[in-house]
């Protein structure tokens, strides 16, 4: 589903170069849930917009779902954002003048969906995160936990094959955060590719499987040598992850 | 697509009221200034006559000024801008229009027939029974006299709608009578509503005046003998005679003169007919300046009078200046409102928005701040015309109701300016917002 391999993304300005990631690759299969962990500055996030197509990288190649995405025009990735990833943002990023309803509409009209079918996928979503009742409520008029639930039906009724969470519990106590992790998990279940960025290794063991991500380059906890002083300050962040 | 960016252009708008008004407010006052002096220059400048502005109907001058100096006024080139009553009468047996006349203004008591109502001096239009074909005179009743009116000459006036009110009280008058001076003149017909944008059959002077309200056959004015209530211009003596005679035989140029010429040939051989006319009467002692005679449409007739003053077109220069400048002003209140909004353009970006739809979304939302700025600017315009129509009343000794208004080509104009001045305004902005990488925006979130 999506193949990163050797992608190196540098941000520049006139003094400094900050390596955000450095020679990353990275696997994942599809109907996958991978979470993506680290700690802040890791490059987590720079992961997440590279793989959603928010950003560029410098170097490396980049295949999702099969489509290399390095030489695609910004309409190209557009299109792919809209019809083949959802996303989940830490802090909702609901439309505040928007209710619900047209929160959820906001990606099938990019995808100019006829009026009726972006209504029945409307409904369906947001009936399905048990939303139904509140479906012209103003986000400021619900729970952040409700909030989530609009920005996963919003991914719902993309019906993506790619879903990547960034810090989807970051903002909820823990009863929200399990009812939030509930619902990944049954969209994973049902088939989606769900890659997460989170610090909570209690949301992390929902995943199949974990990436570390350390200053920019992929970790493999096991792998660290278990010696030596520069070992022990990586073996040190690393247990900080787990 | 579109009307739902319209939606959210108008919640954007709502969100911030106080940034709102501001940059609706600088919209609508430029749009104000600029659509205001825009109808005053169209007022005067507007075809008069549609369909005849451009050629078929010309007004004619021959120079028959004082050979020592040139007729006075801005353009030494042209010619009296009137003719004298004899070169009228005598261009005017011609055959080669399809229609003409010769026409002056006078004016003379009207006594009513209802005699508790005083007697009031009215100005008095003579014209040939061709005037009102050659400027599609409206009639809502009866129509104008035939040639026989005109040799007669006959005892017959048209009215105007507003003077048939008065004498009559409305309704169908023609056959009655009405007394002007010393003689009854029987009603032949009543005209409709007829306010042509200028006075255009007689530029000489009042050019924003409304028209007369009595018409009656020109060649009244010998049994009559009728002078001049308008412009007249002279410079030579009489050539010996006195009184009425000698004036209508003098240098004095005083008539107005028009004919109808429907195509190009005509419009030559009539050229060829009024110089031939002007070198046969240089044999006979008059027209000793250079030959130079005028055969001008609508148009270059109102371009020679100076219709539109020039003032009203620095005016409208300045005004679209100024609007200019309002929409420069409001590039960066935008920016700002925008920027402010990175987050949402990021979640929209990343929910698949294009930076064609990002784009489009914002200058969307710029054409509603233009359009609602021009709707009130529009509002204002009304106003300030309301105004400079009350202050015409002061000036102009017979000024019609509402001489600069807002007809649809200004309206047309209006909104094309706002939206012109939202474009403007916002494209910069629009193009900087969706330009920022999706990521920039959600970072600003």
């Amino acid at each position: 589903m999506l193949s990163m391999r050797n992608i190196r993304k540098i941000y520049r300005t006139d003094l400094i170069e900050t390596h955000a990631l450095h020679d990353v690759s990275v696997e994942v299969r599809a109907g996958e849930f991978v979470a993506v962990m680290g700690r802040s500055g890791s490059g987590k996030t720079t992961f997440l917009n590279i793989a959603g197509l928010l950003d560029t990288f410098d170097s490396g190649s980049y295949h999702l779902d099969g489509q290399d995405v390095s030489r695609l025009t910004d309409s190209e990735m557009s299109r792919i954002r809209n019809e083949k990833i959802g996303f989940i943002f830490q802090s909702f990023n609901l439309i505040p003048d928007l209710d619900v309803f047209d929160n959820v509409d906001v990606p099938l009209r990019y995808r100019r969906l006829p009026a009726k079918e972006r209504r029945e996928r409307i409904e369906k979503a947001v009936e399905m995160v048990g939303l139904l009742s509140r479906l012209r409520h103003l986000p400021a008029q619900l729970s952040g936990g409700q909030q989530q639930r609009v920005a996963i039906a919003r991914v719902l009724a993309g019906e993506p094959r790619l879903i990547l969470a960034d810090e989807p519990t970051g903002n909820l106590d823990t009863l929200m955060s399990r009812e939030v992790m509930d619902q990944l998990e049954k969209i994973n279940e049902a088939g989606t590719t769900i890659v997460m960025v989170t610090h909570t290794p209690e949301c992390a063991s929902r995943a199949s499987r974990q990436i570390h991500l350390l200053d920019g380059e992929i970790v493999d906890l096991a792998a660290l040598p278990p010696e030596g002083p520069a070992s022990r300050t990586v073996a040190s962040l690393a247990a900080s992850l787990r | 697509m579109i009307l739902h960016n319209v939606r959210i252009a108008w919640k954007s708008l709502k969100r911030n009221r106080s940034l709102s008004v501001l940059i609706v407010a600088g919209i609508a006052l430029g749009i104000a200034v600029s659509t205001t002096f825009a109808t005053v220059r169209h007022s005067f400048a507007k075809d008069p006559i549609p369909g005849k502005s451009r050629g078929g109907l010309y007004y004619v001058r021959m120079d028959s000024w004082d050979p020592a100096r040139p007729y006075p006024g801005p353009d030494a080139t042209l010619p009296p801008t009137q003719l004298t009553y004899r070169d009228m009468a005598e261009i005017m047996k011609s055959d080669i229009p399809k229609r003409q006349s010769g026409t002056f203004k006078t004016a003379l008591y009207v006594f009513p027939e209802d005699k508790t109502t005083q007697p009031f001096r009215e100005n008095i239009r003579l014209v040939y029974s061709d005037f009102f074909p050659m400027f599609d005179v409206p009639f809502r009743y009866g129509s104008g006299w035939d040639k026989k009116g005109d040799a007669g000459p006959e005892q017959v006036v048209v009215l105007s709608e507003a003077m048939n009110d008065k004498l009559f009280g409305g309704g169908n008058s023609v056959g009655k009578t009405v007394r002007i001076s010393d003689r009854d003149f029987r009603v032949v017909g009543v005209l409709a509503h007829w306010e042509p944008s200028v006075k255009v059959f007689d530029l000489t002077q009042f050019q924003i005046d409304t028209p007369e309200n009595i018409y009656m056959p020109f060649n009244l004015l010998k049994p009559m003998q009728l002078r001049t209530f308008g412009n007249s211009d002279g410079w030579g003596s009489s050539g010996g005679q006195t009184g009425f005679d000698g004036f209508l035989q003098s240098e004095t140029c005083w008539i107005q003169m028009w004919v109808e010429l429907p195509d190009a040939a005509s419009l030559a051989k009539y050229k060829d007919f009024l110089a031939a006319y002007v070198m046969e009467q240089k044999k006979h002692g008059r027209f000793q300046r250079p030959l130079n005679n005028r055969v001008s449409t609508i148009r270059e007739w109102m371009k020679d009078q100076r219709v539109v003053p020039p003032e009203t077109t620095a005016m409208l220069i300045v005004s679209l200046l100024f609007l200019a400048v309002c929409a420069v002003n409001l590039v960066g209140l935008l920016l700002g409102k925008f920027l402010a909004r990175a987050g949402e353009v990021g979640v929209r970006r990343a929910l698949g928005a294009s930076r064609a739809d990002i784009f489009l979304q914002h200058v969307v939302e710029c054409e509603l701040i233009g359009v609602v700025g021009g709707a009130i600017g529009l509002l204002l315009s009304f106003a300030a015309l309301a105004a400079l129509n009350a202050w015409l009343k002061t000036t102009v000794v017979n000024p019609r109701a509402a001489f600069f208004h807002l007809d649809v080509p200004m309206v047309l104009l209006s909104v094309g300016l706002s939206l012109a001045a939202g474009l403007a305004a916002g494209l910069y902005p629009a193009w900087r917002t969706c330009r920022l990488s999706p990521a920039v925006h959600l970072s600003l979130q």
